[in-house]
């Protein structure tokens, strides 16, 4: 019964209330990262290959932990979270890796899933020891506030699927499979993430619904945005600028495959592909002038240097600051 | 921990021990509970993460006493696996329990006005209902855990969330005895599926306390709890509450008939006890919830709107 499910964080046993939306509605704030966080991400390169490469980590924890996306999703909220209330210092390359290990282990055990920090470090190279990665934990659950059971996009969309009078139980799946798969990738994106979770799981369906029911989308529209609790001009914002991502997505999906049949690349493994899938996810939209195929082999080669060098370094020398 | 300065020991929660302390910047009166962390080899234990969190969220109601923040306290030096935590909770000066004495002895007994115990009765209905819709039984709901903003005329609910991970013991850490005045009867007799129901008998009786000043069912042992229960509400059957005498704890007891409810709460109005009879039904299945209790007609002549 306590298990934590994104979709229902509030653990409503009778189904959504009128006082349990507007609970989620109104607490929504308390489990996004800070405003300056934005702003950081926006002028300091550190900060954005950070995030990315942390993402990355986070993401190859399906391959060697098994862990769901929506694990994965809790972990990175707690990642941007944690960033936004704490001041990263530059020039310790093992952070990233302890900050993860912590997020991952902390976003499991609220899923109930079991995840072995020993297998983790194992695939991944690295390898710190219980109580530094303890620590490590204390210290997220502290900048956290405990507020552990967060409120993310996924939910809202029992709530704004129920605006959308769709009679057919397959076609509301087929509406939020798409609108899920929306979110997932929309968490990349550092244009996105200043959004409330509200506005993007709202935008997430409309786009969804877009694609999938364009003749019911003039109403679904009208619904969505006459609802009293969003923002009008923040869910076209936000729809517009997935609708973008989307659309590069495709093109740069074009790409590659125009120029991995000609290009004399070697196949890399799956993991490798999903990486650097990951990464231009990443950056597509405001970054895609510096995303080179260069800057990706790059990236991946310093991502396989940090797998090299065994960290020894203790977590105390990582204070918090106030 | 430095930013409080522990004023004096308030209370032995049933976890631990509970300080009244001062924040030392704002000034603010907070209580502060320890609780201890049991750290192993996957790090900080998933139900603490989890309980507490729960907890950190049920506290967004007005109903329920705020968690302000949650610290921890390492205290073992050498690569230690110990922990402290610290739940910061708002401060009340006064519970239930106080006021209800208050009103029993001292320079003025007095009862309770009764538009006073509509409202806190509506206001814990609210707090449980609050509770049950996220999935939470409080488990221990008693007089000495509702704390009470007289000024404001405020009823919280305290000490709740950590009731999951940890049964709720007979004694608590420091064998002090776990009051057993407030415990449903399926729960005194071994029911291990019990469910929203135990809070509403707690429920019903803090009402029926309220209107007597002293205890519905003051029981010393489990034994006694159940015959305190039984006399007044009669020796429950099969029929009345079916599977009754399967439960793991069920003797052959004295046949007692119910009496008049009305007689243990002369002061009630006939709205009143009709709703702490509801409140009271053997039968976990048929005993009202806390959201139908809310639309009572006792609560009919309450200004809701200010809740």
């Amino acid at each position: 019964m306590d298990k934590f499910d994104l979709e229902d964080p509030l653990t409503s046993l009778d189904g959504h209330q009128s006082d349990t939306i507007s609970a989620l509605f109104s607490s929504e704030s308390d489990h996004m990262p800070s405003y300056n966080y934005f702003q950081c991400l926006k002028t300091s390169d550190f900060y954005v290959s950070f995030r990315q490469e942390a993402i990355s980590l986070i993401l190859q924890a399906q391959y060697s932990s098994n862990l769901d996306p929506y694990t994965q999703y809790l972990a990175v909220n707690y990642m941007d979270r944690f960033i936004s209330w704490q001041e990263i210092p530059q020039g310790n390359p093992w952070i990233v890796r302890l900050l993860v290990i912590a997020c991952i282990s902390l976003a499991a055990k609220m899923k109930e899933i079991h995840f072995s920090f020993s297998d983790f470090q194992r695939d991944e190279g690295f390898m710190f020891d219980p109580p530094a990665i303890q620590r490590m934990e204390l210290l997220v659950l502290d900048a956290l506030n405990w507020r552990m059971r967060s409120i993310t996009p996924f939910s809202f969309i029992t709530f704004f699927v129920s605006l959308f009078q769709l009679k057919d139980p397959p076609l509301t799946q087929a509406l939020k499979d798409r609108a899920t798969n929306i979110i997932f990738q929309a968490r990349n994106e550092i244009n996105l993430l200043e959004f409330k979770p509200s506005i993007i799981g709202a935008s997430a369906l409309l786009l969804a619904c877009h694609e999938l029911f364009p003749l019911q989308f003039p109403s679904f529209e009208t619904s969505v945005l006459s609802c009293e609790y969003v923002n009008e001009e923040k869910v076209m914002e936000c729809f517009n600028e997935m609708q973008e991502m989307v659309n590069n997505e495709m093109s740069e999906s074009i790409v590659d495959m125009v120029s991995s049949s000609s290009s004399t690349r070697t196949p890399v493994s799956v993991l490798d592909c999903h990486c650097s899938k990951s990464e231009n996810e990443g950056t597509n939209s405001t970054m895609a002038t510096t995303v080179t195929p260069e800057n990706r082999e790059i990236k991946r080669r310093k991502l396989n240097g940090f797998c090299n060098h065994s960290s020894t370094m203790k977590i105390s020398q990582f204070q918090p600051c106030e | 921990m430095e930013k409080y300065e522990k004023l004096e020991k308030v209370g032995e929660g049933t976890y631990g021990k509970v300080y009244k302390a001062k924040d030392k910047a704002s000034g603010q009166l907070v209580a502060l509970k320890k609780t201890r962390l049991e750290m192993d080899e996957e790090g900080v234990p998933p139900t603490a993460l989890r309980e507490v969190s729960l907890l950190q969220m049920l506290s967004q109601s007005l109903y329920i006493v705020r968690l302000l923040c949650v610290e921890h306290v390492d205290t073992n030096k050498n690569g230690g696996s110990k922990a402290n935590l610290y739940l910061v909770f708002e401060y009340l000066d006064t519970d239930l329990k106080k006021f209800i004495d208050s009103h029993r002895k001292g320079p003025n007994p007095r009862p309770l006005p009764p538009s006073l115990i509509q409202s806190f009765l509506f206001q814990l209905c609210k707090g449980v209902a609050h509770c049950h819709s996220h999935g939470v039984l409080h488990r221990d709901l008693k007089p000495q855990n509702l704390l009470l903003d007289k000024e404001k005329g405020i009823l919280k609910i305290a000490d709740l969330g950590l009731g999951r991970a940890f049964t709720v013991p007979l004694k608590s850490y420091t064998h002090e005895i776990v009051t057993l005045w407030y415990r449903a009867p399926e729960v005194l007799l071994g029911s291990t599926h019990y469910s929203t129901a135990v809070d509403m008998w707690s429920v019903g009786c803090i009402f029926a306390e309220m209107v007597r000043r002293q205890a519905l069912f003051p029981g010393d042992s489990e034994f006694q709890q159940l015959l305190h229960i039984f006399r007044l509400l009669g020796t429950p059957t099969e029929k009345q509450w079916p599977g009754v005498t399967s439960l793991r704890d069920w003797h052959v007891y004295p046949r007692w008939e119910p009496q008049n409810l009305e007689r243990a709460v002369p002061s009630l109005s006939p709205e009143g006890v009709d709703l702490l009879s509801k409140m009271l039904k053997y039968d976990p299945a048929e005993r009202i919830s806390a959201k139908a209790a809310m639309d009572h007609p006792y609560f009919d002549s309450l200004d809701k709107s200010q809740f």
